[in-house]
């Protein structure tokens, strides 16, 4: 009986789009939690792409001025660290974000989401994340390399740069700030995900 | 030919084990419920009605027992399913409102017919209209911080009602409001019950809502005590 009424009656669904309308109103209404978790992204990406383009500019000057400047490899090993902390300090501050929206998810699932909807949606707001906090990362890296390259090599490096290769890795950088804040996600959406509704409605917050 | 019954319970158990001890929550109970009934469920706390109240709702799974919606076993349900019973089935009003403080009322209100697959501009006329129903006709775009609490239960009772549900599962809905409040909210689901034809189980401590009811369960230390019949609704209260 249910199970025929069921396909007469359509499907429990939750599309990408009403995912992201969702999770868009969440970040724009949670506006102080957003920023927290997005100053992780923003902070990581901006000291990476700060380093990268420098890089860029660096080999630029190679080629056209000659010498040879070059970034420590111990800064690599810097960035590396740095983003690993940005990991961990999105996965920290989305578990609690998670902690604090025990009766919402609870509700949800009382109304019908399923594991995957609350999945989806903790991810899409991840993402949103991301790419917000990716794109100004990269812009303070953007201002941050060229004055160090500015003051160390002059003006007359940036001009010559072809503007193809900063974008190349402009995407480049929003791209790994996907990954990274996917990854850090992962753990805390899946939490919220498998929550049992009797527990997170009998949670007092 | 459907059942005279929408949810019968056999022989339903649950049992959970607390520092080695087991509480019996539910502990054999059975209850047959007409279509269209308004059924009142009382009891001292830790009576086992909001125990009963999950099963019912497929929110958690019994020890023994079943538990029979409209002629489904829910116990033989997946998850998918179950999920579609609370999306499409039935609707929830709480003790606490439980509505999303960061949602307008019109979005608190249209986020289930989300689930259930209904195209946005629908679901906002949707919950536009069952707003107005509950008198919030002009409260559509306030944060529920920003309205009373009886406003709020208001704007739960429109959500539990969004997806024209059959059953609706309300569990101490004036727990939290004032004997007047109380007592519209009262009014207010006994005439969904009567006009939509949603069989209405609500678990309470409120002498008025056991006077509005149909039938009365008397429940203690998870087991029925007695079921009798419910008092004439008061429908003047000062």
């Amino acid at each position: 009986m249910l199970v025929k009424e069921r396909r007469q009656a359509g499907r429990i669904t939750f599309s990408i789009v009403d995912a992201l309308r969702l999770g868009y109103d969440n970040v724009k209404r949670r506006f102080n939690r957003a920023v927290l978790s997005m100053a992780a992204i923003t902070l990581g990406i901006a000291f990476f792409s700060t380093l990268y383009l420098t890089d860029v500019f660096f080999r630029v000057y190679a080629q056209t001025e000659g010498g040879n400047p070059r970034i420590e490899s111990y800064q690599y090993w810097l960035v590396f660290v740095s983003l690993a902390v940005c990991i961990v300090s999105i996965t920290n501050s989305m578990l609690i974000a998670v902690y604090e929206r025990y009766r919402e998810i609870g509700t949800m699932k009382c109304l019908g989401a399923l594991d995957q909807h609350v999945l989806k949606l903790f991810l899409i707001e991840s993402l949103i994340l991301a790419l917000l906090g990716g794109s100004l990362g990269f812009g303070i890296g953007l201002v941050a390399s060229i004055v160090t390259v500015t003051v160390t090599l002059g003006f007359s490096t940036i001009l010559k740069t072809p503007p193809i290769s900063i974008l190349t890795l402009l995407g480049e950088t929003v791209l790994l700030s996907v990954i990274l804040s996917t990854v850090a996600t992962m753990y805390p959406a899946y939490r919220a995900a498998k929550l049992d509704p009797v527990e997170a409605l009998r949670y007092e917050v | 030919m459907k059942s005279e019954y929408i949810i019968e319970t056999e022989d339903l158990a649950r049992y959970y084990e607390v520092g080695g001890e087991v509480i019996k929550a539910l502990d054999g109970v059975d209850l047959k419920v007409f279509r269209g009934e308004y059924l009142s469920i009382v009891g001292p706390s830790g009576a086992g009605k909001t125990t009963l109240f999950n099963m019912i709702g497929g929110l958690d799974r019994p020890t023994r027992g079943r538990v029979i919606i409209d002629e489904v076993d829910i116990s033989q349900l997946d998850a998918y399913e179950l999920a579609w019973l609370r999306c499409r089935k039935i609707g929830y009003i709480f003790q606490t409102f439980n509505l999303i403080d960061t949602l307008t009322a019109l979005e608190n209100v249209a986020l289930p017919t989300i689930f259930a697959g209904v195209p946005r501009d629908e679901g906002e006329r949707k919950a536009k209209r069952l707003l107005e129903s509950v008198g919030l006709g002009d409260r559509l775009n306030h944060k529920p911080m920003e309205l009373s609490a009886g406003q709020q239960q208001r704007v739960a009772i429109a959500r539990a009602m969004a997806n024209d549900p059959a059953i609706i599962l309300a569990d101490e809905p004036t727990g939290n409001l004032d004997l007047h409040t109380g007592m519209e909210i009262i009014n207010l689901l006994r005439e969904l019950n009567k006009t939509r034809g949603v069989t209405l189980i609500a678990a309470t401590h409120d002498l008025k809502m056991i006077g509005a009811s149909d039938r009365v369960v008397y429940m203690r230390d998870g087991k029925i005590e007695k079921i009798e019949k419910g008092g004439q609704p008061i429908v003047n209260f000062p």
